[in-house]
């Protein structure tokens, strides 16, 4: 999105409820790169999520949900090259 | 990853997140700078702050209201905002008789447009798990008691629809403009979890 896009928007508007978007840099890096993924092969965000909901479901219960999405993404790039 | 700016070795997480970017940046799938796009994004652009001016509109313009209540993917685009996540998004209006209150109990499907990225409660397994089968009981944690004789709504966000909760327009400011009001809108209120 352009600088001009978020004129007028206070810096702060993602953690006005007080926390960080990502807890980590891997976070957004993970994050990113679905949506990158997602958006450049037009899998479609449905094709992710089926990963994404089948990795929570596998792994143990305390997995930290961003290790569940990086699961996720590797299943998809596994099944769809 | 930037590995050189830690201060200690990458840690296993991380170690495979930069092992999965480059390959698909190799494979020609992406490169590092649409990702740092993306990052930067949902970083700093797209957060609540979008819902809760949807959410003044809807409080001062009965039509804006009628038209975000029966198409709510419509009337939010003639604010501006879409995209991924947004869809099929649905709009609940809470009433005197009728609190409204999103979960998704399989990820964390999330109206990114209105609302940004999810926190990570709403991601948690006890949130997933709890707000279907004690609904008042998850409220209450977060300061929210509904009275007994308001009906509580519970969603699955499924894997097409979106949903994000319009909340009552507090007593007491009629005087406020679109602006003022919007910033009396939180995420919390409109996923729900407070009134």
């Amino acid at each position: 999105m352009s600088v001009s896009a978020r004129k007028g928007l206070p810096a702060d508007v993602p953690r006005r409820n007080g926390e960080l978007v990502f807890a980590a840099p891997w976070e957004g890096r993970a994050f990113g790169l679905a949506a990158a993924y997602v958006e450049a092969t037009g899998v479609g965000w449905a094709a992710f999520r089926t990963h994404l909901v089948a990795a929570i479901a596998d792994l143990p219960e305390g997995t930290p949900y961003y290790e569940a999405w990086v699961e996720g993404l590797e299943r998809l790039v596994t099944a769809h090259g | 990853m930037t590995a050189g700016h830690h201060p200690t070795e990458p840690s296993p997480i991380e170690r495979r997140v930069a092992a999965l970017e480059s390959l698909l940046v190799e494979r020609g799938l992406i490169t590092s700078d649409v990702v740092d796009a993306v990052v930067e994004t949902y970083e700093h652009d797209v957060g609540p702050l979008n819902g809760a001016r949807v959410v003044a509109r809807a409080w001062v313009d009965d039509d804006y209201r009628a038209r975000l209540l029966s198409d709510g993917t419509r009337a939010i685009g003639e604010l501006g905002y879409g995209g991924a996540e947004g869809e099929h998004l649905v709009v609940l209006e809470n009433t005197p008789a009728v609190h409204n209150l999103v979960v998704c109990t399989l990820c964390s499907c999330y109206p990114w447009p209105v609302l940004g990225l999810p926190p990570s409660w709403y991601k948690s397994f006890a949130y997933r798990a709890r707000a279907v089968r004690e609904p008042r009981a998850v409220m209450a944690e977060f300061g929210t008691v509904v009275p007994d004789e308001v009906e509580v709504r519970v969603w699955d966000s499924s894997a097409e629809v979106r949903y994000m909760v319009l909340p009552q327009r507090p007593p007491g400011t009629d005087g406020l403009d679109e602006e003022a009001l919007a910033a009396l809108v939180t995420r919390d209120h409109m996923i729900g979890v407070v009134q």
